[in-house]
């Protein structure tokens, strides 16, 4: 998990970690540049796919329960003995194993592509994720703009499923998720502005970095002089990244009162799985952006502290991994609670509520931005 | 098509702030109170495995006091959907069951065939799990026995004796009355079928007991 | 596909200025009869430009059992079950229809305790079929968590129910002269539980849907029906008072002990919207409820001793030569039993004037100009229950 097959597809790396020392042994002349770019990619896509099959398996598993406690029920207790810990892995197989169905009438290669695009923006969107200081696949300059733009692509996918179907509800689906994300983009990035703005980058590590002090505990939100910014922000943040994927209140591409299943009312088997699996990371990448934004990434009193090691790294992850997790049983906690939004309510929300205000915090962050930078000496 | 259905609307008061002050605690309200019963203890129950206690008068899968019932139809009659058929034979006074079966397709459960039993035999019972593998399994008998039990043959052999003895004694004192010439005659009145007939009662009692 | 001009009687002048410009062939969908929330088995066929529905008609019969033939075939008493399965969720409601129908008929009287023993529990009943129609309205409209806590509410009276005749659902317990049984010991102390319980709960309900922001936003000045057009199109029951109607059978035509009783008949009054809109027809369910909690306790104060049947209304009932009809407030509005009887143990005629067969009669009309997602929040506070709109 360790390896950092960016470093490793580097053609000439500065400094040899484990992975380049075994290659050198292997390759005394140097990989072949195309074995290095497939074998980064295969390492990057094996570790990113088994993280987020964990991820979204424990986070199906978890809004099963969430719900089931919610509704005072149980939610599944049976498979695996413990709170039925093991029901998400029975779902799995159960899906792998079903019929593979392509419905008659389908424009199959859309229909078969479209789980296939789906599942991939979502794990490419895992790329930029700050887990750790040593682990991190891929530190992109651009990193808040690299996600905001490649979470889109799903749309499309969205929309290639919706139509492929041959399905009118499938098509309505489709239709509400295009017209909703297109909106959404605008009040998803510019309130993600306001964190830029005061760490005047786009990178996700250095946001993280400079979260780092107070004993790890300095992030945006605790921030004196930027707190009141920071809080309606991330609450911006995160109505429009409930909006993007497209969780209640805004499941509207597959409003199950109305349009039965939505894009995926055709789906079934393994490429349904696909659809539901990249519903989860979606939500764990939009909740880690949050995260690494507002809630200081992996920083957390005595982890921040650690000399540099595994064992950081480890606990940076699971620092990370953690309060990624909060913001998505928040999410959890906010589909049990609310109802859905009408198609209009949706666009009028992002247009006319969203949008201004989170327009007005950019205004506000650069003031405030551009006055402390006047007066350096105020600076915390 | 009614044109005048598009009703104008009241027009709305458009409070920028107060729609999002309303939204905002709306939202926090309604997720205090789910929150509060994300940790409240779960009104449900693993059903196999634990089962909730149905009532006294609750309305299951019948019961059948077997030895009251004198298969008069009663319920039958009553039933609504005609689920409930029954078959007997009739030795004298006790009865050979044959059949006593109820269509679970059909029945619906509204206890009318409890009401109209003159001798209170049939009952609802507490037993709701209707799972069988195959519809047919459907047709429940409620019998626990079929044909004679062994008292039942006693009281049988019992009675045919009493009538036999009975029978005897009223040839004998006919015959001393008659002065002889007479003869026994006690299996002359014809077999009954399934569905048992009183009248017939003592000879078929006679008929259907060739150990005797 | 082939671009169509949409058909004159679809385009209302004005109606859509903006994308008439724009010609697109509207959509025809089936909503249903599979369908998550058309509330069984209703077909609406809908013909929508987008997301605006522009003409909708819906389908009956999918769940047609011939109730009123049955009347014909089997006897008096043994129609009771049958009626319980029309409208499924408030069976004693139906009961009680079809035995007052019978006992006028007959021309009886119900002892007093009998008397007080109905109302409770048709009270009872319609609180717990206005809970399922606010719990399903909460998923109609995308909200799950409501629905489960109104259910378990609605469990505790289908226990109170259980105790009482031994079914959960399909009672028969209401009879032609009387009840069945007389109410087990204890029975009226958990009937005071439930209230004081159901009490808490309201609330609840109260504060998580009904005043949210969104449910308001979606229900409210949505599916406005007028005063004039509700009575125009025979509405009864929540859908005529959501429209600001002030009828209720059981203040307007007392039957049983409601003219004992004390207890206000709710309106709509545009809450949140409109007049008539479907947040009024909910709300006046949900304080409906109130109201049914209210005459609940009244029964339990004022419940005599006694007999609770009729002792001359046996099992095989012959009522003279005649007919009746007797309307009572369902839930869902006014339930009518007309029965003819020739003398016989046989009805002659068995004829039920269902209300949400009527109130749906309307619900295709209200719905043009709306959108999709409208079409499904009417549908649900319309409240329908296609056991009784088909029997």
């Amino acid at each position: 998990m360790l390896t950092d097959p960016v470093t490793a597809a580097a053609p000439a790396p500065p400094q040899g970690n484990l992975w380049t020392d075994l290659m050198h042994g292997v390759f005394p002349d140097g990989m072949p540049w195309w074995m290095v770019a497939v074998l980064g990619a295969a390492v990057a896509f094996a570790a990113v796919m088994l993280f987020v099959t964990v991820i979204a398996m424990f986070s199906i598993w978890l809004e099963r329960k969430v719900a089931g406690h919610i509704q005072v029920r149980l939610g599944p207790m049976r498979v695996g003995g413990w709170h039925g810990w093991a029901q998400s892995v029975a779902d799995g197989v159960k899906l792998l194993l079903k019929e593979d169905v392509v419905v008659t009438g389908a424009d199959r290669l859309l229909f078969k592509l479209a789980p296939a695009l789906v599942l991939g923006t979502a794990l490419a969107m895992f790329v930029a994720l700050p887990f750790a200081p040593g682990l991190q696949i891929a530190d992109v300059d651009l990193g808040v703009f690299f996600l905001i733009s490649i979470s889109s692509i799903t749309t499309i996918g969205v929309i290639m499923a919706g139509w492929g179907s041959n399905n009118k509800w499938s098509v309505y689906g489709a239709m509400r998720e295009a017209a909703q994300v297109a909106s959404y983009e605008i009040p998803l990035g510019l309130s993600l502005m306001p964190p830029v703005i005061y760490y005047g980058s786009l990178s996700l590590r250095t946001a993280t970095d400079m979260q780092a002090g107070w004993l790890g505990l300095h992030w945006y939100v605790f921030d004196p002089l930027h707190f009141w910014i920071a809080i309606p922000s991330f609450v911006l943040f995160f109505v429009a990244a409930l909006a993007e994927t497209k969780r209640a209140p805004f499941d509207l591409a597959e409003s199950e009162s109305e349009l039965v299943a939505g894009f995926h009312t055709e789906y079934s088997g393994i490429r349904f799985s696909f659809f539901f699996l990249e519903e989860y990371a979606a939500m764990f990448v939009m909740s880690a952006v949050g995260a690494a934004l507002w809630f200081g990434g992996w920083n957390f009193p005595g982890v921040t502290q650690m000399p540099e090691g595994a064992l950081r790294d480890f606990l940076c992850v699971v620092v990370f991994t953690v309060k990624s997790m909060l913001l998505v049983f928040v999410m959890m906690w906010v589909r049990w609670t609310l109802p859905r939004i009408r198609i209009d309510q949706v666009m009028t929300l992002g247009y006319k509520y969203l949008t201004p205000l989170s327009l007005i915090l950019v205004f506000a962050a650069a003031v405030l931005e551009y006055f402390l930078a006047l007066a350096p000496s105020v600076l915390p | 098509m009614m044109t005048d259905l598009s009703i104008p609307t009241a027009p709305r008061k458009r409070r920028y702030w107060g729609n999002v002050w309303d939204a905002v605690k709306s939202t926090a309200i309604g997720m205090g109170i789910t929150f509060k019963y994300l940790w409240s203890k779960s009104v449900t129950v693993q059903y196999p495995d634990e089962k909730l206690p149905t009532d006294e008068r609750y309305r299951g899968i019948h019961y059948l006091e077997e030895d009251l019932c004198i298969c008069c139809d009663a319920c039958a009659k009553a039933c609504p959907i005609d689920c409930i058929e029954m078959e007997a034979t009739r030795h004298g006074k006790e009865l050979e069951w044959h059949k006593f079966t109820l269509d679970y397709q059909k029945c619906m459960f509204c206890e009318l065939c409890v009401y109209p039993c003159p001798k209170d035999c049939i009952h609802m019972g507490k037993e709701y799990a209707l799972v069988v593998e195959d519809r047919g399994q459907l047709v429940m008998d409620l019998l626990s026995w079929k044909g004679l039990t062994e008292d039942q043959k006693v009281r049988i052999a019992e009675a045919e004796a009493k009538k036999a003895a009975k029978a005897a004694a009223q040839a004998a004192a006919q015959a001393a009355a008659k002065g002889g010439g007479a003869k026994m005659d006690a299996g002359g009145g014809g077999g009954g079928g399934g569905g048992g007939d009183s009248a017939a009662g003592a000879s078929d009692a006679a008929e259907t007991e060739p150990t005797h | 596909m082939e671009r169509a001009a949409p058909s004159p009687g679809l385009l209302q002048p004005g109606q859509r200025e903006i994308e008439l410009d724009v010609r697109t062939q509207d959509v025809e969908i089936n909503m249903g009869p599979q369908h998550p929330s058309t509330h069984g088995v209703l077909r609406v066929l809908i013909r929508a430009d987008g997301e605006i529905v522009t003409a909708a008609q819906s389908h009956l019969g999918y769940l047609h059992r011939c109730a009123e033939k049955i009347g014909e075939n089997v006897d008096w008493l043994q129609y009771l079950p049958y009626t319980d399965r029309y409208d499924y969720l408030a069976a004693m409601n139906n009961n009680l229809g079809y035995s007052l129908a019978v006992e006028k008929l007959l021309g009886i009287e119900v002892p007093p305790r009998g008397q007080y023993l109905r109302t409770l529990i048709v009270e009872l009943n319609r609180i717990a079929s206005h809970l399922i129609a606010f719990g399903t309205y909460g998923l109609d409209i995308g909200a799950f968590t409501p629905f489960f806590y109104a259910f378990r509410e609605r469990e505790l009276l289908l226990d109170i129910f259980e105790k009482i005749c031994g079914a959960r659902l399909t009672y028969s317990f209401i009879r032609p002269g009387g009840v069945f049984n007389d109410a087990p010991p204890g029975w009226l102390q958990h009937v005071e539980d439930f209230c004081r319980q159901f009490e808490k709960k309201w609330p609840e309900y109260w504060d998580l849907l009904v005043e949210n922001k969104i449910f308001i936003e979606r229900t409210a000045n949505v599916g406005i029906i007028p005063r004039d057009l509700a009575i125009a199109w025979g509405c009864t029951g929540p859908m005529l008072r959501g429209s600001g109607v002030d009828w209720d059978l059981r203040r307007d035509q007392p039957y049983l002990v409601y003219d004992r009783l004390e207890f206000k008949v709710i309106t709509g009054v545009g809450y949140r919207g409109t007049v008539g809109d479907c947040f009024d027809r909910n709300y006046v369910r949900m304080l409906e409820m109130v109201e049914s909690l209210k005459m609940v306790r009244q029964c339990l104060d004022q419940m005599p001793e006694g007999e609770v049947s009729h002792p001359d209304v046996g099992l095989i009932i012959r009522p003279a030569p005649g007919e009746a009809y007797v309307g009572i407030e369902n839930p869902r509005g006014e339930l009518g039993h007309y029965v003819v009887s020739d003398g016989s143990k046989i009805a002659r005629r068995v004829r039920v004037r269902a209300p949400s067969f009527c109130n749906l009669s309307l619900v295709e009309h209200i719905m043009p100009g709306t959108m999709l997602a409208d079409a499904v929040a009417i549908i649900g506070a319309t409240d329908i229950v296609i056991g009784e709109t088909d029997r």
